[in-house]
C-alpha cells in the first residue's frame, strides 16, 4: 500500500513525508471492510469513517477508496445514508480547496482534488450516477451529489460540461433544483449553473429554455429584488451568463418580456434625509452592477442590428430607460453606480432616434432646470468629477449624437451667432468652455465630443466654419477654426493638440470648404510640416501619435483638395510635402499610429476607457476614420507627387502596392507560425493517441484476463449450486480445484505483467540515455526473483491443495460417520465462499487502481512510470500471500 | 404584447430539408436559399391568433445533423408541439421518420402534438416521396399532415398555426395540465393561473366547462 501513495506523491512532485502508518493503515482496514462486509451497517460504519479520516487523509483515501466508494454508490444507492457518505467523502477528496493538513507536505496549490476529479471521472457513468443522484428528493442524498458536481465541475469545466450536455436530461435535473423549497440546495444550484453555463452556448440555451429566466425572476423578487442578498446577485450572473454575446438567448430574453421585468428593480430606493446614502448598501451597489450588466449584453455595440434596435425599443417602450435616467437625475447615487448607469444609458440609445429623442428630452430637477444633457456634459467638462464618471459622460454624448442628425444639427446650432442672446447654458457652450479651458482633459474631451457632431454630416461640417469666438474685448473676433488651430500652436499638453487634431481630422474630412478654411489660417500648413520633419523616428507614443495625425490632416488638406487657395493647391502641397519630408517619411508618419496596440484596442470597443486619464489619447470613431481614409490619402499624395505615371519602369510596385505586399508578407509569416504551431500540436496530439491505444489495448488484455476468471468462476459457481446438496467434500475439491485454476491465472497474469513491464523498461531504456540502465537491470533481477518466488509459493500451495486433499478424504469419511456435523461444515463451507468473493472484488480493485495510476502516468514523465512499476507488482504479491494465509488458517 | 397562452414549439428532422427555412418564413416572412448549417438551435418567436385569443409561439429550430442529436434530446420535454419536417425530393428523408419519431416519443411528454411536413412542395418536379405516402405514415402514427413551401410560403402560415390550433383543442379537453410549465405551456400574465376554465373565455367554444366567470 506504501508503494500507492509514494507514487501519487511522486505524481504530485511533492516529497514523500514522514510515514504517518496508523492513518494509511486504518485507511486500508476501512477500505477492505466497506468492500467486503455484508452487512450495510457495517459498511455504513466504514464509509462513515472514511467520511472522517478524508480530510486529513485525503491522499490515502483518494488513492484506496475511490472504487469501493463508486461501488457503494452502485451496489447501495438505494440506502441513502451511505450514499450521501460516500458522496460526502468524494466531495472532500475532490475539493479544490487545500487542506490544511497538507500544506506542509504537498504545497498550498497542490492539484491534489483536480487528480482525483480526473481519476473519478474516467469513468463517464461516475457522473452520470452523480447527476441522478439528483432525483433523489432525501437531502442526505441530493445535497452532498450536488457539492459533488460542483467540485468535479470546477476542476474540470469543460468535461464536465460535455458529459452533462449529452446525458438525457442533465440539464432539466438541474434546473429543477432551482425550485427546491430548500434554500440551500436552491443558492448551490445557482451557484454550480453560473459555472456551468460558463462558455458553453448550447448549455445555455438548453438552460434558457428550461424556463431559466423565470426561475431566476422568482427567487430574485423572494429574496428581496435590488434591495437582496447576495442571491440576488448570484441570479444576476447566471442571467448575465445566459445572454452575454448569445444572441438566440437574447432574442428569447426580448420575446418572453423579460425586459419589462427588469423594469421595477431599477426603482430607486427611497431617499432619507439623514442620509442620502443609506440606501445603497455594499450589496446593493453589486447588485445594480449587475442588473446594468444585464442591460448592456442586450443592447452592446457590434450585436446583430436589429435584434439591439428592437431590445432598445422595449426598453424605452417598458419605462426601463426612463427608470434609467431617473437614476442618473436623483441624488445620492453612488459614483460608481451613476457611471455603469450613463455607460448603460448610452448603449440603450445609440443609433435609435426615439430613444435619443428621449435622452434629449430629459430635464434635470436643478434650479434652474436644464436638459439633462447639459448636466452631464457639465460633469464631463468638471476637472473635479471622477475620471470614469467624465468617460461614461463622453461615451453617452458620443452614443447620443451616433446617426442623430437632428442632434448633430442642434448642437451645432447652439454655437451659431443667432442674434437672441440664449439666457440658459447649452451644450454647445459647455463644450467650447472645455476646448479653451487649462485641463488638458477637458480639452480632449470636448474635442472628441464636438468632432461627432460632424460624423457623417458635411452641412454641419460648413456650418461649425462659421462660428466666431470673441476673444479678448476690443480685438476681433476669430472663427473656431482659427482659434483651434492657434491652440494647437501654443505650447499645450500632448493630450490638448491629439484632441484638436482629430476635430480638425474630422472636420476637413469631405470637405473643401473645411480645407480650404484650414489652409489660409496663417502657418497652419507651416505647423504641420515643421512638426513632421523635426523629429526623426521616436518610440515615444505620443509624439508617434502627434506626428501621425498631422500627417494625415496634411494629407486630407491633400485628397480633399478644390485647388482653391492659389498657394496650397493639391500639386504645391505634394510637391512640398515631397520636398520637405519624402514621401516615405509622411508614409511612415501616417501610418505610424497603426502599429500601436492602443490602435486596434481602441477600434474594438466604441466606449473611451483607460486606467489612467493621461493614456486618454485616441478615439474609436476617428481611428476608424483613420482606417477608412489611409490609403486614398496616400494615394493622392503619391499621385500628386508623380503626376507622369510609369516613369519609374523597375518600381513597378506603387508604394501602396508595396505597403500591401509587406502587409500580405506580415499576414503570410503569421500564418507560418500559425501552421507550426499547429503541426506541433498535431505531433503532440498523435503522441497522445498512441499512448492511448497502448493504454487501450493493456486495458483489454487485463479485461480479457478478468473475464477468464470471471467464467472460471462462475463455472465453479455453477459445479458448486449443483454438487453442494448432495456431497459437500466433492464440492470442496472442485473449490480447490477452482482456486487453483485461479491461481494459476493470476501467475499468468503476473508473467504477463512482468513482460509488460520488461517491455516498457526496454523502451525507456531506447529512449532515455543508459545512465540508469544498471538500476533497470536491478530491477528486472528483482521482478524475475519475485516471480520465481511466487512460483515456488505456488507450488508449495499445489502441495498444500494435495494435502487439503486427502484431508478432505478423511473427512468425508469422518462425514459418512458423523451424520450430524454436515451442517456445520456446510456454515463453514459458505464462509469460504464469500471470502473468496471478497478476495475477487479486492483483485478486481487493485487491477483497476493499477490501470487508473498507470493513466495517469502515461502522461506524465517516463521517470515516473518506473516508480510505478515498483507499484503494479507488490499489491499482486500481497494479495498472493494473503491468499496463501487466508486457506492456511481456513485449514 | 399580453398574450393568453405561450406554446413551445420545436422543429425537427434531418438537415438540409428546410427546418431553419420554415421558421425563417414563419417568423420573418423571408426565405432563404443558401443553406445555413444551425449549430445547435436557435429561437423565434411570432404571436398568432386562435379563436380570437392571442398565442405566442416560442419556437426552437434544432439542428439536423447527427453531431447534435444529443443537444437535440434537450428540447423534447419542455415542449408542447414538435413541426416533424422531411423533404420531398430526397426519400432518405423521409425514411429517416421512424427514428425521429421514436426519439421523439422517448424523450416528450405524451401530449405533444407532432406535425408532420413534407416541405420543398414547390420542387413538385424532383419529388420523391408521394404525397400519398406523407398521409399514410401521418395516419399510421396519428400525426397531423401536411406539405409545405418555405419557399413559396405555401401552408407555412397553417403548419405553425395547425399545431397550435391541436394543443389549443387539448387544453380545452383538459388533456394538457397547464400548470406544469414542463408541457411547453404558459398562461399570460394576467390570466388566472389557477382557473384554465376561464380560459375559454367567451369564444363561442361550447366544449370547455365553466364559460368565462368574471
Ligand atoms: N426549393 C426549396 N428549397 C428549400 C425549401 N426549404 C428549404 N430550402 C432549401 O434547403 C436548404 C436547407 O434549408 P435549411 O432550412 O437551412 O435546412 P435545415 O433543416 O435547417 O438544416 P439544418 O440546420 O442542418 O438542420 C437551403 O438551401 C434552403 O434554401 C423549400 O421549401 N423549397
Ligand atoms: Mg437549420
Amino acid at each position: 500500500m506504501e508503494y500507492f501513495k509514494s507514487g501519487l506523491k511522486s505524481v504530485l512532485g511533492a516529497p514523500p513525508p514522514g510515514n504517518q502508518p496508523s492513518g494509511a493503515d486504518t485507511v486500508e482496514r476501512l477500505v477492505d471492510r466497506l468492500q467486503s462486509s455484508s452487512l450495510l451497517d457495517d459498511r455504513r460504519d466504514a464509509c462513515r469513517a472514511l467520511k472522517a479520516l478524508s480530510r486529513t487523509y485525503r491522499l490515502e483515501v483518494g488513492t484506496q477508496a475511490m472504487d469501493a466508494l463508486r461501488q457503494v454508490l452502485e451496489m447501495d444507492r438505494t440506502d441513502c445514508e451511505i450514499v450521501g457518505l460516500a458522496m460526502d467523502t468524494l466531495c472532500n477528496i475532490t475539493s479544490p480547496e487545500t487542506f490544511e493538513a497538507e500544506v506542509e507536505n504537498y504545497g498550498p496549490k497542490n492539484k491534489i482534488g483536480e487528480q482525483f476529479t480526473e481519476i473519478f471521472i474516467k469513468q463517464s457513468d461516475s457522473t452520470t450516477q452523480v447527476l441522478a443522484f439528483l432525483e433523489e428528493f432525501d437531502f442526505r442524498v441530493r445535497w452532498p451529489a450536488l457539492k459533488l458536481l460542483t467540485h468535479l465541475l470546477g476542476n474540470r469545466p469543460k468535461d464536465i460540461q460535455e458529459i452533462i450536455l449529452v446525458s438525457p436530461l442533465g440539464v432539466s435535473k438541474l434546473m429543477d433544483l432551482l425550485s427546491d423549497s430548500r434554500e440551500v440546495i436552491r443558492n448551490d444550484a445557482l451557484l454550480l449553473l453560473i459555472q456551468l453555463t460558463k462558455g458553453n452556448a448550447n448549455i445555455q440555451k438548453i438552460v434558457a429554455f428550461e424556463n431559466a429566466f423565470d426561475r431566476i425572476f422568482d427567487v430574485i423578487s423572494q429574496e428581496g429584488s435590488a434591495d437582496g442578498g447576495i442571491v440576488v446577485q448570484d441570479c444576476l450572473l447566471l442571467m448575465l451568463n445566459l445572454l452575454r454575446g448569445n444572441i438566440s438567448n437574447q432574442n428569447f430574453f426580448k420575446e418572453g418580456s423579460y425586459i419589462q421585468r427588469l423594469t421595477p428593480m431599477f426603482d430607486l430606493p427611497p431617499e432619507t434625509d439623514e442620509n442620502p446614502l443609506s440606501g445603497w448598501s455594499p450589496q446593493k451597489v453589486c447588485n445594480m452592477h449587475c442588473m446594468v450588466q444585464v442591460i448592456r449584453a442586450l443592447v452592446a455595440p457590434g450585436g446583430p442590428a436589429q435584434a439591439t434596435a428592437a431590445c432598445q425599443r422595449t426598453m424605452r417602450a417598458c419605462g426601463l430607460l426612463q427608470a434609467l435616467c431617473d437614476i442618473l437625475m436623483a441624488s445620492g447615487v453612488p459614483a460608481d453606480v451613476l457611471t455603469e448607469t450613463i455607460s448603460a444609458v448610452a448603449e440603450v440609445i445609440r443609433g435609435n432616434t426615439s430613444n435619443q429623442e428621449f435622452l434629449a428630452s430629459v430635464m434635470a430637477p436643478s434650479s434652474p432646470p436644464r436638459p439633462a444633457i447639459v448636466v452631464l456634459l457639465m460633469s464631463m467638462v468638471n476637472e473635479k468629477q471622477p475620471f470614469v464618471l467624465r468617460c461614461s459622460v463622453l461615451y453617452c454624448f458620443q452614443c447620443f449624437l451616433y446617426k442623430n442628425e437632428v442632434g448633430q444639427t442642434q448642437l451645432i446650432q447652439t454655437l451659431l451667432p443667432q442674434g437672441n442672446e440664449a439666457a440658459s447654458l447649452t451644450t454647445g457652450q459647455l463644450l467650447c468652455g472645455g476646448l479653451f479651458s487649462l485641463d488638458p482633459l477637458s480639452n480632449w474631451f470636448s474635442a472628441v465630443a464636438l468632432s461627432h457632431a460632424l460624423i457623417d454630416n458635411s452641412i454641419q461640417k460648413e456650418q461649425l466654419l462659421r462660428v466666431l469666438l470673441a476673444t479678448n474685448i476690443g480685438k476681433p473676433p476669430v472663427t473656431l477654426m482659427q482659434q483651434c488651430v492657434m491652440l494647437l500652436q501654443q505650447g499645450n499638453k500632448t493630450q490638448c493638440k491629439l484632441g484638436l487634431l482629430m476635430l480638425l481630422c474630422r472636420w476637413v474630412s469631405h470637405c473643401p470648404p473645411a480645407v480650404k478654411a484650414f489652409l489660409t489660417i496663417e502657418s497652419s500648413v507651416a505647423y504641420l510640416t515643421a512638426l513632421l520633419s523635426s523629429q526623426e523616428d521616436t518610440d515615444d507614443l505620443q509624439e508617434t501619435l502627434l506626428q501621425s495625425m498631422c500627417a494625415l490632416l496634411l494629407g486630407l488638406c491633400v485628397h480633399f483638395n478644390d485647388d482653391s487657395v492659389p498657394n496650397y493647391t493639391k500639386e504645391k502641397l505634394c510637391h512640398l510635402i515631397e520636398n520637405r519630408l519624402g514621401l516615405e517619411r509622411f508614409q511612415d508618419a501616417i501610418g505610424g499610429i497603426t502599429r500601436h496596440e492602443i490602435y486596434s484596442r481602441t477600434l474594438k470597443h466604441p466606449q473611451p476607457s483607460t486606467k489612467d486619464p493621461s493614456d486618454l489619447l485616441l478615439d474609436h470613431e476617428f481611428c476608424r476614420l483613420l482606417k477608412i481614409l489611409e490609403g486614398v490619402v496616400v494615394k493622392s499624395v503619391q499621385d500628386g507627387s508623380n503626376p507622369q505615371e510609369g516613369k519609374d519602369p523597375t518600381s513597378t510596385l506603387s508604394p501602396s502596392d508595396s505597403a500591401l505586399v509587406s502587409q500580405y508578407k506580415e499576414l503570410i509569416r503569421e500564418q507560418d507560425a500559425q501552421i507550426h504551431r499547429l503541426n506541433q500540436t498535431n505531433e503532440t496530439l498523435a503522441k497522445e493517441k498512441r499512448d492511448l491505444e497502448t493504454q487501450v489495448y493493456e486495458l483489454q488484455t487485463s479485461i480479457s484476463h478478468l473475464r477468464d476468471q470471471n467464467l472460471v468462476l462462475r463455472a465453479a459457481q455453477i459445479n458448486l449450486t449443483e454438487a453442494k446438496e448432495l456431497v459437500p467434500s466433492v464440492d470442496t475439491i472442485d473449490l480447490t480445484n477452482v482456486e487453483l485454476e485461479k491461481y494459476k491465472n493470476t501467475v499468468r497474469d503476473l508473467e504477463n505483467r512482468l513482460a509488460e513491464c520488461t517491455l516498457n523498461l526496454q523502451k525507456q531504456e531506447r529512449t532515455e540515455c543508459n545512465s540508469n540502465n544498471s538500476e533497470y537491470e536491478k530491477l528486472l533481477k528483482e521482478k524475475t526473483l519475485e516471480l520465481e518466488k511466487m512460483k515456488k509459493d505456488q507450488e508449495n500451495l499445489l502441495e498444500l491443495l494435495t494435502e487439503q486433499d486427502s484431508k478432505l478424504m478423511q473427512y468425508k469419511e469422518k462425514l459418512v460417520a458423523l451424520g450430524e456435523k454436515v451442517n456445520r461444515i456446510r456454515r463453514k463451507f459458505r464462509r469460504t465462499r464469500y471470502r473468496r468473493a471478497a478476495r475477487i472484488q479486492q483483485l478486481k480493485y487493485y487491477r483497476r487502481m493499477f490501470n487508473s495510476i498507470t493513466g495517469i502516468n502515461f502522461r506524465s514523465k517516463m521517470k515516473e512510470l518506473f516508480i510505478i512499476h515498483g507499484i503494479i507488482s507488490s499489491p499482486f504479491k500481497t494479495i498472493f500471500n494473503q491468499n496463501y494465509l487466508d486457506q492456511s488458517i481456513f485449514y | 404584447m399580453s398574450y393568453a397562452y405561450l406554446f413551445k414549439y420545436i422543429i425537427i428532422g434531418d438537415t438540409g430539408v428546410g427546418k431553419s427555412c420554415l421558421l425563417l418564413q414563419f417568423t420573418d416572412k423571408r426565405f432563404q436559399p443558401v443553406h445555413d448549417l444551425t449549430i445547435g438551435v436557435e429561437f423565434g418567436a411570432r404571436m398568432i391568433t386562435i379563436d380570437g385569443k392571442q398565442i405566442k409561439l416560442q419556437i426552437w429550430d434544432t439542428a439536423g445533423q447527427e453531431a447534435f442529436r444529443s443537444i437535440t434530446r434537450s428540447y423534447y420535454r419542455g415542449a408542447a408541439g414538435a413541426l416533424l419536417v422531411y423533404d420531398i425530393t430526397r426519400r432518405e428523408t423521409f425514411n429517416h421518420l421512424t427514428t425521429w419519431l421514436e426519439d421523439a416519443r422517448q424523450h416528450s411528454n405524451s401530449n405533444m402534438v407532432i406535425m408532420l411536413i413534407g416541405n420543398k412542395s414547390d420542387l413538385d418536379s424532383r419529388r420523391e416521396v408521394k404525397r400519398e405516402e406523407g398521409e399514410a405514415f401521418a395516419r399510421e402514427h396519428g400525426l397531423v399532415f401536411m406539405e409545405t413551401s418555405a419557399k413559396t410560403a405555401a401552408n407555412v402560415e397553417e403548419a405553425f398555426i395547425n399545431t397550435a390550433k391541436e394543443i389549443y383543442e387539448k387544453i380545452q379537453e383538459g388533456v394538457f395540465d397547464i400548470n406544469n410549465e414542463a408541457n411547453g405551456i404558459k398562461i399570460g400574465p394576467q390570466h388566472s393561473p389557477t382557473s384554465p376554465g376561464g380560459l375559454a373565455g367567451t369564444g363561442g367554444q361550447g366544449g370547455a366547462q365553466g364559460g368565462g366567470c368574471c
